[in-house]
């Protein structure tokens, strides 16, 4: 673990905004809430923020990408790959949003082989940061996902004065070479043990359970039909519990010519299963037609039926659904706590 | 593109509104360059006094409300194979629209004065589907040219156009605007057709409706919504009606 001052830190990352060929990228505030989004100087940096609106997700699955650009006016039909390789260096990702981007290199990566996220993906540097502030919204203490040893390039945590950084990977301590970066005393690392203890006691929400039971219990509440129609009832089917979500990668993908039959592009947006378009296949056939089975697959998929199939729970509580669903019917932690008290009643 | 495929001819018309569609078209600048490379406009009242009644390709614009509109618009529907309907007036009645609600009388008075009992004008303004059968339709107060180049694209290409099935909200998150509800405002955009990228939210202001209502919209919990963040039952009705009140009665009527 290394130590540096904050007016060091501070200036090492405003090294690498004028010196590093990366874009340098950050929690910041845009004068009505916290993104990521680019920086200038350091001092546009809030690592005190509680929740983003989108995780970083977009940097690697942008919410609208070019893929490919075609030209059949070519003597033989010309195809280009044409999505952009950017590299960033991204500073201050909480815990569960590094989880949830572990979550993605893993389906992303190696599950399908995509190119256009792999690229951005491995060209980019993650620091992520000890959280300062937690949202009323967020529940990851519950999910296991408010701290985390991996996922992160490097990791920064606030002292008094200083900033203790630990060492995710080669990336990241390639980034510190330059600094004035001290050995952190045994004094300082009980400090941050300290820090990460004392964020997960800050959560006002939270599943009742363990996380490791919340497979088990979709699978067996799955008919609970009162509480899934008690949530579905007030869904508009708006899709913002999806496109807000960290672990969600379902996209769509348009065919756009340039008002010729000859020249155009391939395009992907993001999708969500709320939508209700969404399972809809060719022939008219919806396979989730009515608004509680999408309601309820959403949930479904968060807790259970990615857990089958990597081994993972997709909902690391970072509360941007709850947040942001317009008519307060998106909650996991209340609607997972809900089924638990009706399959236990 | 091969020279020897014929370019559809295409005419423009209005009916009661504001134009602004058209102005919309007008205002497509390069694109519209390219726009003229896939089709022959033939009458476009905006930008030319040249008119031809010989068109595969109507594009109407704003909403009926006349006997005299009702017959120009027959006689375009038969010269037209292909009928689109440009705009919120000519697909959802629009905001001629509101006056259907109210009390012909007092707003005749309220827009003719003393003049009122000349205007041979509808009880109600009715969106041009009411009164002919119409292909397509592209929503929008004013239209998204974007949308627009693509239904007219699709239909040069003989594909079939499509508009989006999803709401507003949609587009609202991925460009990461704060939710007007998240300001103490209020919002149409879960229950209206998206398309237009939220440009009203991303502007700063909430969405009205211009695209008209989605497909399958969960009515209810959108008034619930709307009451919890301090609407009255008329004030939700109201502000349902700006847009969505010819929607509304057809669904009534049903
Ligand atoms: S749960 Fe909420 S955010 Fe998700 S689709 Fe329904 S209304 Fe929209
Ligand atoms: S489901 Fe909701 S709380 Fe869970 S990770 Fe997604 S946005 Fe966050
Ligand atoms: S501001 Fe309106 S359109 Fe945007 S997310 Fe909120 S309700 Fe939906």
């Amino acid at each position: 673990m290394k130590i540096l001052a904050k007016y060091e830190f501070d200036e090492l990352v405003n090294k690498w905004i004028a010196e590093d060929p990366r874009e340098v990228v950050g929690a910041t505030h845009d004068g009505t809430k916290f993104v990521f989004d680019d920086i200038d100087d350091a001092e546009e940096l809030r690592l005190d923020y509680d929740l983003t609106m989108l995780s970083p997700k977009k940097y690697f699955f942008p919410q609208r990408e070019r893929l490919v650009q075609y030209d059949t006016n070519e003597n033989d039909y010309a195809m280009v790959q044409d999505w952009s390789e950017e590299s960033r260096i991204i500073v201050g990702i909480h815990p569960y949003d590094l989880v949830a981007i572990e979550q993605l290199d893993d389906i992303f990566i190696d599950a399908q082989g995509d190119e256009p996220y792999r690229r951005k993906r491995e060209n980019s540097v993650l620091i992520g940061v000890t959280m300062q502030s937690v949202s009323e919204h967020s529940f990851a203490a519950s999910m296991g996902t408010a701290r985390t040893e991996t996922g992160y390039d490097l990791l920064v945590t606030e002292l008094e004065d200083t900033y203790a950084i630990e060492i995710g990977s080669e990336k990241g301590s390639g980034l510190l070479e330059e600094a004035p970066t001290k050995e952190a005393s045994l004094e300082e690392v009980e400090a941050v043990e300290e820090q990460k203890a004392a964020v997960e006691s800050k959560f006002e929400k939270g599943i009742e359970f363990s996380p490791k039971q919340l497979p088990s219990l979709l699978k067996e509440g799955y008919d609970a039909v009162e509480v899934w129609d008690e949530y579905a009832d007030g869904c508009l089917s708006c899709g913002t519990c999806n496109v807000v979500c960290p672990t969600c990668y379902c996209f769509n993908v348009d065919v756009v010519d340039y008002m010729t039959d000859e020249v155009g592009e391939t395009r992907r947006r993001w999708d969500g299963c709320l939508l209700e378009e969404f399972a809809a296949v060719a022939g008219g056939e919806n396979f989730r037609e009515e608004r509680v089975a999408r309601h309820r697959h959403r949930l479904m998929r968060k807790g259970n039926y990615l857990y089958e199939r990597f081994g993972d729970i997709a909902c690391v509580g970072c509360g941007r659904c709850t947040k942001q669903c317009v008519a307060d019917v998106a909650d996991p932690s209340e609607i997972y706590n809900e089924l638990w008290r009706s399959v236990n009643a | 593109m091969s020279q020897t495929k014929m370019k559809p001819r295409v005419a423009f018309f209005d009916f009661t509104g504001c134009e602004g569609d058209q102005l919309q078209i007008i205002n497509l600048e390069e694109k519209l360059l390219k726009l003229v490379e896939i089709v022959d406009i033939v009458s476009f009242r905006e930008a030319t006094s040249a008119h031809s009644d010989d068109y595969q390709i109507a594009f109407v614009e704003g909403s009926i409300s006349r006997d005299h509109d009702a017959e120009r618009l027959e006689e375009i529907r038969s010269n037209a194979d292909t009928l689109v309907a440009l705009g919120s007036c000519a697909t959802i009645g629009g905001i001629n629209a509101v006056r259907n609600s109210q009390d012909f009388d007092t707003v005749q008075k309220r827009a003719y004065g003393d003049d009122a009992d000349r205007i041979d004008s509808w009880e109600d303004a009715k969106p041009a589907a009411e009164v002919v059968e119409v292909e397509y339709e592209i929503p929008g107060c004013p239209i998204d040219k974007d949308e627009f180049l693509r239904v007219v694209t699709d239909l040069v290409q003989g594909r079939e156009p499509s508009l989006p099935k999803y709401p507003v909200c949609l587009e609202c998150k991925l460009n990461e605007n704060t939710c007007a509800f998240l300001r103490e405002d209020i919002c149409l955009g879960p229950v209206t057709r998206g398309g237009c990228d939220a440009v009203c939210v991303s502007e700063g202001t909430r969405c009205w409706g211009c695209r008209g209502l989605i497909d399958n919209p969960n009515e209810n919990a959108a008034f619930d919504v709307l009451e919890e963040h301090g609407l009255s039952v008329e004030e939700v009705t109201e502000f349902y009606n700006m847009y969505f009140g010819w929607q509304q009665t057809a669904e009534v009527e049903q």
